[in-house]
């Protein structure tokens, strides 16, 4: 599924500019530690977490798209290594379960 | 040596924390995984080091495995990986980054002896292959990652980088 696709049928807001490409499923943590031996290259990565330390571990494992739940929003550094590393950053109102619905409802795995 | 085009993956998955200790005599730093279910905090005298606590981070440690030829490559002498931001044409790391670009994302195996007055740093083999393994991972074609031991830092502890860890969430304890 695209991008665009997810973005346009979650609701979700951009939080920096992104290509628009194939996401290969989803992962959920709120654990960088876990990230690294858990998520999958060009993912969508669902999450809390709004520190460097995230981007650095995202980038390391190629996901996708980040998707902060919760209306969470990271600072503009952080906003500008998602930027220096090509990984979209979205934000949306919903908490982490109810995304994840929505998500599971669009056919993601 | 070994003519297996290694595909590796990810094996004995360990969760802890990463102990980060100072010597206040000589401001050497330290690091080591626990496996506690707890930070340990202790200040001990080990030789002429006073090692007192820094920091404690949830975080992982792994062996790769080649799935193929079945080769284990042991990491237990990394502690950490961090996300190189060093563009100082001084260090070999910030050189590095400088000649190969944007695209390419520099991460530096951390390994305990930060100040590496034993000598000893994450061994080629671990290096090699964790580049190995997490390039396999990536699927966009973005970007390639290249791992490099922090030995190879001018100053491991003034680097500029991100370590990940999984800083602020022990703090409750």
């Amino acid at each position: 599924m695209k991008i665009s696709e997810v973005v346009d049928k979650t609701g979700l807001e951009a939080l920096n500019g992104w290509e628009d490409e194939d996401l290969t499923g989803v992962y959920i943590s709120d654990m960088v530690s876990d990230i690294i031996t858990g998520a999958n290259g060009c993912g969508l990565l669902l999450t809390l977490q709004t520190h460097k330390s995230l981007i650095a571990a995202a980038n390391l494992v190629d996901v996708g798209a980040v998707v902060f739940a919760h209306d969470k929003r990271p600072a503009a550094d952080v906003i500008d290594l998602a930027d220096k590393a090509g990984i979209a950053l979205f934000t949306t109102p919903d908490h982490t379960w109810k995304y994840a619905v929505k998500l599971f409802e669009l056919g993601m795995r | 040596m070994s003519t297996c085009a290694h595909t590796w993956s990810m094996t004995d998955v360990r969760s802890g924390y990463l102990v980060i200790e100072g010597c206040y005599h000589c401001g050497a730093r330290t690091s080591f995984f626990s496996l506690e279910p707890v930070v340990p905090i202790d200040e001990y005298r080990e030789g002429e080091h006073f090692w007192e606590h820094l920091g404690g981070y949830q975080a992982v440690t792994f062996n790769l495995r080649c799935d193929t030829c079945g080769e284990l490559v042991d990491l237990h002498d990394m502690t950490g990986l961090m996300l190189s931001t060093c563009t100082d044409p001084r260090c070999d790391v910030g050189r590095l980054a400088l000649e190969l670009g944007k695209r390419v994302s520099i991460y530096v195996a951390l390994c305990a002896d930060s100040s590496h007055t034993s000598g000893s740093c994450v061994s080629d083999a671990g290096v090699l292959a964790l580049s190995e393994y997490f390039n396999q991972r990536l699927r966009s074609g973005r970007r390639k990652i290249v791992v490099v031991p922090c030995k190879m830092c001018d100053r491991i502890d003034r680097c500029q980088g991100i370590v990940i860890a999984d800083t602020g969430l022990t703090e409750f304890y």
